[in-house]
């Protein structure tokens, strides 16, 4: 049979970002697919050399803008455990309500996306909407909508007072009843099942042969979630992993629409236990340079994150590496979009979520 | 202004955003900002479009993605930079990898500051650039 | 390295259920300035820093990791420019992505990769941007530029 290489991107109406796959096409079905990425490529783990480990974490923070929050926290906690800093109580809380936050926010952002890419504008445009309730919390609690830079090594930069907090989980609470109509459509529409039941399936085997991570290995009934291990702080909340079993396309976006619900548990549970009061300490400050190495873990709204930095005692760290969850959800695509149909290509790279300058960095 | 005679659609490329902007972009699309009430639609046809907004500044690969884009657009066009990385580079003009701000390679008519770039200064950039539209057309005909 | 015994280790690990976490690559360049403020004791106890590596290798590491317990299983060997790293693609699917990004960025020889991208994967400016010449070139750049910054603002200041 004659063969056709169709280029999908860099610039395509479904993915805001640059990817490009040759799909390589037999008629209509998908046989192979070869990926090319490197439009993003800015050589980013290279600033270590000119900025001071002290800064480095605003550059940390735009390896994404839209897991912002989680970048800063990651690197600040991992030299944190570097330095032997220990991070007040308040502060820990905070940063675990920011990243729930900002999970909500990512997830909200993605399913719209992902109804524009089935040809659902109106779902879209819903999304988006709640989400700049999201991001007005973010704007007054931080400072900034996308990129907040709260913080730092060995805490946080501002406080959020009790008040604030309250009224925060008030109204998460109202967007999540909110959303639940929405959710409602994403599980019920007839024309959504149609498009995206069965479509791309991911078995619990190849998930785990193939290294998923995050909401893609969840939605094939893996149960993986670093948040499970308890580390910074997540041993003090109740909490179990979202998972399905069907590994398709509507398995996904259920994993998310189903976490938004669950971070927003999440807030109200931090806010509950978290010690209450003015002007507690946020912040203890590091003293002298970093030596030595450390591995950190973040679940992050895509999947799991691990950074790794290597400090040498100087100002400027020796190596700084972040593997994102999209370089590690990449070969899973690849996987599933040989041998779909040239339609649901599109569909099938939404539901991985994919971030492209997370994974060029 | 007035009136717009015509409404400009836009062409949005990401270069090597960090996705602050993008989004910002693309959140101006929604319902709380909607620049579509100035007539202006996203489009991803560059055959259709008026007006390049481009997010994050040129490296080694996108840098023939770029021109290509602008090539394929009708004249009269506008190009808007958004963001700290398209106008010049912005937090990662050091890395290897970056030749700089999207003026690199492009005539850029609007530069929109900020990282990432508000929602609000992101209309105002493509309002501008619908000024600069309206005069490039008036000047060729 | 020893071929045979590492691909042995990895096979185990695969075996064991283990996740592919992380590839990583440290381009060792000796310190220039002595490491400033650094405790000499902390320095001490991290066996692999502070270390003087011989010239021009790399340290490279392969992380491994368990979802049940959580823990990673680190082989961490030192390679030279010219050393061949076998692929562990066979056992682990995803790490193609890893070790095109090696090949690409350190210039390191992996051997048997089962989607080999040929040095196409990010095709950046510089080419090998973490190979010892570039990193110690860059580092150059940035010394002599502080050095004619710190000479400029000593002569206004004299002048002043
Ligand atoms: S200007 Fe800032 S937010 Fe915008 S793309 Fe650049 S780094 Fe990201």
């Amino acid at each position: 049979m004659k063969r056709t290489i169709i280029p999908f991107g860099p610039q395509h109406p479904v993915l805001p970002e640059p990817l490009v796959l040759d799909l390589i096409l037999e008629d209509e079905r998908v046989v192979d697919a070869v990926p090319t990425i490197g439009y993003i490529h800015r050589g980013l783990e290279m600033m270590v050399e000119r900025v001071e480990y002290t800064e480095m974490g605003f550059v940390a923070e735009r390896i994404c803008g839209i897991c912002s929050f989680m970048h800063g926290m990651g690197y600040c906690v991992s030299l944190e455990a570097i330095m032997n800093v220990e991070v007040p109580e308040r502060a820990r809380w905070l940063r675990i309500i920011w990243a729930e936050i900002s999970r909500v926010q990512s997830h909200l952002l993605w399913l719209g996306l992902g109804a524009d890419a089935f040809g659902f504008e109106n779902l879209f445009m819903h999304c988006w909407r709640m989400r700049e309730e999201i991001l007005d919390i973010f704007e007054k609690t931080t400072g900034g909508r996308i990129i907040h830079s709260v913080n730092r090594i060995g805490g946080v930069k501002r406080d959020v007072s009790d008040a604030e907090l309250a009224a925060i989980v008030v109204k998460l609470e109202e967007l999540g009843k909110a959303f639940e109509k929405t959710a409602n459509v994403f599980g019920k529409d007839p024309s959504i099942r149609h498009r995206l039941s069965g479509v791309g399936v991911l078995s619990a085997d190849d998930a785990r042969a193939v290294d998923a991570v995050g909401p893609m290995a969840r939605a094939s009934g893996v149960v993986m979630d670093t948040r499970l291990s308890g580390t910074y702080g997540y041993d003090q909340v109740d909490f179990e992993p979202v998972t399905e079993t069907a590994g398709d396309c509507l398995a996904r976006v259920v994993v998310r629409m189903r976490e938004v619900q669950q971070s927003i548990g999440l807030v109200r549970q931090a806010v509950e236990k978290m010690p209450k009061g003015e002007g507690m300490p946020l912040e203890n400050k590091p003293r002298g340079n970093p030596v030595g190495e450390t591995y950190t873990r973040l679940e992050q709204p895509r999947g799991e994150v691990l950074y790794y930095v290597k400090a040498n005692g100087t100002k400027n760290l020796e190596r700084f590496r972040a593997r994102t969850p999209t370089f590690a959800n990449i070969p899973a695509m690849i996987k599933l979009v040989r041998g779909c149909d040239l339609a649901d290509v599109p569909n099938i790279i939404l539901t991985i979520d994919p971030c492209i300058s997370c994974t060029e960095r | 202004m007035s009136f717009f005679s015509k409404s400009p659609w836009i062409l949005h490329y990401d270069a090597s955003s960090c996705n602050g902007c993008d989004i910002e972009v693309l959140a101006c699309l929604t319902p709380l900002y909607d620049v579509e009430r100035f007539g202006v639609v996203n489009t991803g046809n560059p055959k259709h479009a008026d007006i390049l907004l481009i997010t994050g500044s040129v490296n080694e690969r996108n840098i023939d993605i770029i021109e290509n884009l602008y090539r394929q657009m009708p004249d009269p066009k506008v190009v808007v930079a958004v963001g700290a990385c398209a106008c010049s580079g912005g937090i990662f003009a050091r890395a290897y990898n970056i030749q700089g701000g999207i003026d690199k390679v492009l005539p850029v008519d609007v530069y929109v500051p900020g990282c990432a770039a508000r929602p609000e200064s992101i209309i105002d950039g493509v309002i501008k650039g619908i000024g600069a539209l309206e005069m490039k057309r008036k000047k060729s005909a | 390295m020893d071929r045979e015994a590492f691909l042995a280790r990895v096979g185990e690990y695969h075996k064991e259920g283990r996740r592919l976490a992380l590839i990583n690559v440290t381009t060792l360049v000796p310190a220039a300035a002595p490491a400033h403020g650094a405790k000499p004791e902390a320095a001490a106890t991290e066996a692999s820093v502070g270390e003087t590596a011989a010239p021009d290798q790399f340290e490279i590491t392969w992380v491994f990791e368990n979802d049940k317990d959580a823990t990673l299983e680190k082989i961490r060997e030192q390679v030279g420019p010219a050393d061949i790293i076998p692929s562990i693609s066979e056992f682990f699917g995803a790490a193609f992505l890893y070790e095109n990004e090696i090949h690409e960025l350190f210039g390191l020889n992996v051997e048997g990769i089962n989607l080999d991208l040929q040095g196409q994967l990010y095709k950046t400016a510089t080419k090998v941007p973490f190979s010892h010449a570039a990193v110690k070139a860059r580092l150059e750049a940035l010394a002599a530029k502080t050095a004619a910054a710190a000479e400029a603002k000593a002569t206004t200041e004299a002048k002043a």
